[in-house]
């Protein structure tokens, strides 16, 4: 894997059920250098696979751009953290 | 170690549950911390109670003092303790339902009892215990001021806390004789409601009452309370208090002689201070003001990024004032700035607030001095109420409606009103000025006849023209 992928660790708001998980799956996977993510209905959360340079802002607008969703960044770490 | 927060909370009022309630709908872990009761101050000491109780206090007075010809007074007994303990169970219940059933109606909300301090920029200890967060929201309210007047150490004191149904301060017995420290809206609400329930009562305010309102409400008020019994020594200092058998006896200085009251209890309502003094911010670089309130931004975030402060500890900086729904909607604004990234401002342009003496007051936006202040230009149209048809049809002509408007542009700058329903007509006021209303805008609306919102109909033309000699409907 390449040395500077990072784990981005979301939290995630207003999903309800799994077509909420497909969702905000697809946005995420959606913006430009995320390789892939990994997004939870009962933590909550989300795990993305992503480029160093993928700021916060823009996985947060395209979560946004669904109209229902919001998540915002707890922290990163190298994808060699497990 | 567990994993942080995402957001903690220290204090559990309504600016906490709004900010909880915001962070966790957008995906939030959250903690809240409270050394009290689970509430805060309006629910459990404030608000709540305190309306409850001025309400029982005015069926007790208006039966005694019936205002038709053909209805004959009576005295209706009252049992205080009772009186008390269905207060104390509507707390409860107003609590439980929404406060913690909505938190155990929550995911991922841990609600944590104890006294909290900052250890470091992202941890508190809490009763020794450490957890940590990543972001934080200061809502730890305000408490009630102990004025440094010699020998009021040496004698025990009620505050307001006398409203609380579970802790100590609270009342169970109702004083013969009470004086009142103070003169804000705090001390003239239960002043009357002891009043009225019997209590000799005599308040002692350093000026004149409610000090910042619109000069005619106090003066209004003193009227209305002299006529009622209620004694209000203002401008006068309290030199002392001391212990006098089982009562106090305090020593002041009225603008003409120096007097000793006396009374069996007293009741200290001299203002309030935010709880902001040992909950560690010192050793994190939070900064305070000279009073110390949290200083924040228009987005209420505190000197560190990532803390946030909101309700009563922000004092009335940026416009806020020291009130439960004001603060309620900070808590929003910070779940939103702090999890979405909303960068979202206070605005305090339009905040309607009420005192619930009998008659009540209500006033939004600014007052003619305030207007000065900022060199706005404005005039002034004060309408008796007696001008106001429901008021005559229902016998209740005390009080006015004084209105401030921009002589540039007509728009209503302020509206301040004593005096029947006050505090529900003022929300007319309040939205009509979030729309920017003019003085036709209000004499344009129909309103309904015959109520007290019309008050504001018959205010506006006051600008225009001789209001005693309308119609009916106030054209």
């Amino acid at each position: 894997m390449d040395q500077s992928i990072l784990y981005i660790d979301l939290g995630v708001g207003g999903m309800t059920c799994d077509d909420c998980v497909v969702h905000v799956t697809e946005a995420l996977e959606a913006v430009p250098g995320v390789e892939g993510a990994t997004v939870d209905l009962a933590s909550r959360s989300a795990v993305v696979t992503a480029h160093p340079d993928v700021a916060t802002e823009s996985l947060a607008a395209a979560v946004h751009a669904t109209g229902q969703y919001n998540v915002f960044e707890r922290r990163r770490r190298p994808a060699s953290d497990v | 170690m567990s994993d942080p927060f995402d957001l903690l909370i220290l204090g559990s009022g309504s600016t906490a549950f709004a900010a909880a309630i915001g962070a966790g709908e957008l995906g939030a872990r959250v903690a809240m911390v409270e050394r009290r009761t689970l509430g805060g101050t309006c629910v459990n000491r404030g608000c709540l109670p305190s309306k409850n109780l001025i309400e029982a206090a005015g069926l007790v007075w208006d039966a005694a003092h019936p205002r038709y010809d053909g209805l004959a007074p009576a005295q209706m007994a009252v049992d205080f303790p009772a009186l008390m303990g269905q207060k104390d169970q509507v707390v409860r219940d107003y609590r439980a339902k929404k406060y913690n059933a909505v938190a155990d109606g929550m995911t991922d909300l841990a609600i944590l009892d104890g006294d909290a301090a900052f250890t470091g920029p992202t941890e508190i200890s809490l009763d020794g215990r450490t957890i940590a967060a990543d972001r934080f929201l200061i809502a730890t309210g305000s408490r009630p001021i102990v004025p440094p007047i010699p020998g009021l150490d040496t004698v025990p004191y009620l505050t307001s806390d006398l409203l609380d149904a579970d802790e100590a301060g609270r009342l169970t017995e109702l004083p013969e004789s009470l004086i009142v420290l103070g003169g804000g809206y705090i001390a003239v609400e239960l002043a009357q409601f002891f009043a009225r329930l019997g209590t000799r009562v005599t308040i002692v305010a350093r000026s004149a009452l409610l000090r910042g309102y619109e000069p005619e409400l106090g003066a209004t008020l003193s009227e209305v309370f002299a006529a009622e019994g209620i004694e209000v020594l203002a401008d006068t200092r309290t030199e002392r208090v001391s212990g006098d058998g089982d009562g106090v006896a305090v020593a002041v200085e009225t603008p003409t002689a120096g007097r000793i009251l006396r009374a069996q209890r007293l009741l200290v309502a001299t203002g309030r201070r935010p709880n902001t003094d040992d909950i560690g911010l010192d050793r994190i670089g939070v900064g305070l003001d000279a009073d110390g309130y949290v200083v924040v931004d228009a987005e209420l975030r505190t000197s560190q990024a990532h803390i946030w402060a909101a309700g009563d500890v922000i004092g009335t900086q940026r416009g806020s004032q020291m009130a439960t729904p004001v603060g309620a909607r900070q808590g929003r604004i910070v779940a939103e700035n702090a999890f979405k990234g909303a960068r979202r401002r206070v605005d305090h342009d339009v905040i309607p607030r009420a005192i619930f003496t009998d008659p009540p007051i209500a006033v939004v936006g600014l007052t003619e001095a305030e207007a000065k202040a900022k060199r706005h230009p404005a005039v002034t149209a004060t309408t008796p109420l007696k001008y106001v048809p429901r008021a005559g049809a229902i016998h209740r002509p005390e009080g006015f409606v004084k209105m401030i408007a921009s002589t540039i542009d007509e728009r209503i700058l302020g509206v301040h009103m004593i005096g029947e329903s006050a505090a529900e007509v003022i929300h007319e006021a309040a939205m009509a000025m979030h729309f920017k209303a003019t003085i036709d805008d209000f004499i344009d609306l129909i309103h309904v006849y015959p109520t007290m919102s019309e008050a504001l109909k018959i205010g506006a033309q006051a600008f225009r023209k001789d209001v005693t000699k309308l119609s009916c409907c106030a054209e």
